[in-house]
């Protein structure tokens, strides 16, 4: 499995992303960049990447990341395992990933409580449909207002 | 008092909106929103790609004549340029009002995509005026590939496609270069911007690594080009890091 075409990111997508849009207008975040990173086949370079990820975040002193995945299926193996490593290395995390009724996470840990669903199908499917289940200017407010809630509380706790 | 912010760098936009899109004995775009669209090159690129291209057709679709035939559509493109500058500063020209789809199937008929594929009747293949997908009001240019048997399931195949889209649209590209600035239709511009104090938030985008028509290209010379862009599956799907101009300027080139 992997990416799905009502999920897919064109490079249109990319070049209107309503996530960077969202994020960069905020005046209360310093945004500090975009990691791009790959959806390996290998678990083992899965782990990998995605633990490399967390520790670009940790060295830049990121208070918070917003991750989006624009696929399901096995990428979730990646996701699940980089908000993971994210968290465990004190770094709030929300993120934008396709549920539905059909794809829940298929591995999961204690640091996806701030996944938004991205489904916009009725009946909460793949329905091969181009554009149907993106990412809309919508799920990216929720995701920062919960990132901005979780950055708050983390420095509360500590 | 205002927050005390750094500016970074600078990356003005500027689109120049098509009215109509029509045939012309060559591809053309002016600033006054007349594009013209020709099959000249076609026979070329082909011969270019011959190993996995068996040939390419052009649509012109006007804004909701798409109750028609589609192939699965590989990518979505918008048709930009550098002017000045490198990918995220300087000046980049777009064009509004068309876009081109990419759209790929083999010569037995085998889709070209990955994990479930989106051919069918347009009008119920693709939701229109989402951020990646064209506006009720938007010309597409349907740029279909039929690969050469099995060469959609190969990655070579796939990435051939891409590449003839590509030298296509550099095309109106190259013409684009010369427009005047001033006869833009729209004009935006975007900081890269430090806000010290404030929350550090990283935005991480995992995008597709894994093969054939599931790839991502980064680094091309044009905005949302294919030459001279790096496969993130040849970098080890390693995490890059890109500042927000870069990637709004059209650093990233989806191969899926």
């Amino acid at each position: 499995m992997g990416i799905g075409p009502s999920t897919k990111e064109t490079s249109l997508h990319h070049f209107r992303d309503p996530l960077l849009d969202v994020v960069s207008q905020d005046t209360d975040v310093d945004l500090m960049g975009i990691v791009i990173v790959g959806t390996p086949d290998d678990n083992v370079d899965k782990m990998l990447v995605g633990t490399r990820t967390a520790v670009w975040a940790e060295a830049m002193r990121a208070d918070g990341v917003i991750i989006s995945s624009d696929g399901w299926g096995n990428s979730d193996v990646d996701f699940t395992n980089t908000c993971e490593q994210l968290g465990t290395r004190g770094i709030a995390v929300t993120g934008l990933n396709f549920s539905g009724t059909v794809a829940q996470f298929v591995v999961t840990n204690n640091y996806l409580d701030g996944i938004i669903d991205i489904n916009k199908s009725a009946d909460g499917t793949e329905t091969n449909v181009v554009g149907e289940n993106n990412v809309v200017e919508l799920d990216c407010k929720k995701a920062l207002a919960l990132l901005k809630l979780k950055m708050r509380k983390m420095e509360q706790d500590r | 008092m205002a927050d005390q912010v750094k500016d970074l760098r600078r990356l003005v936009i500027k689109a120049f909106h098509m009215t109509d899109v029509e045939w012309g004995d060559h591809n053309d775009i002016t600033t006054d929103g007349h594009m013209t669209v020709s099959k000249e090159m076609l026979d070329q690129l082909v011969e270019q790609e011959k190993d996995y291209i068996e040939k390419i057709d052009i649509q012109i679709i006007k804004p909701g004549d798409h109750d028609r035939w589609t192939n699965t559509i590989m990518d979505i493109i918008p048709i930009s340029t550098k002017v000045l500058g490198k990918i995220g500063e300087g000046i980049t020209h777009t064009v509004t009002g068309v876009y081109v789809i990419l759209t790929g199937v083999d010569t037995v008929g085998k889709q070209c995509h990955e994990f479930g594929s989106s051919e069918g009747n347009l009008k119920e293949q693709l939701v229109l005026n989402r951020a990646g997908t064209p506006g009720d009001d938007d010309y597409i240019i349907s740029f279909d590939v039929t690969l050469k048997e099995g060469m959609g399931q190969e990655r070579p195949g796939p990435t051939a496609a891409h590449r003839a889209c590509d030298e296509f649209i550099q095309t109106y590209r190259d013409k684009m270069k010369k427009f005047k600035g001033e006869k833009c239709t729209e004009r935006h511009e975007y900081h890269d911007i430090v806000r010290p104090g404030k929350k550090r938030v990283l935005i991480v985008k995992q995008v597709a690594g894994q093969g054939a028509m599931y790839d991502t290209h980064l680094f091309a010379k044009e905005p949302s080009g294919v030459e001279g862009g790096r496969s993130i599956i040849d970098m080890g799907n390693m995490p890059i890091l890109v500042t927000p101009n870069e990637y709004r300027d059209g650093i990233i080139r989806s191969m899926q």
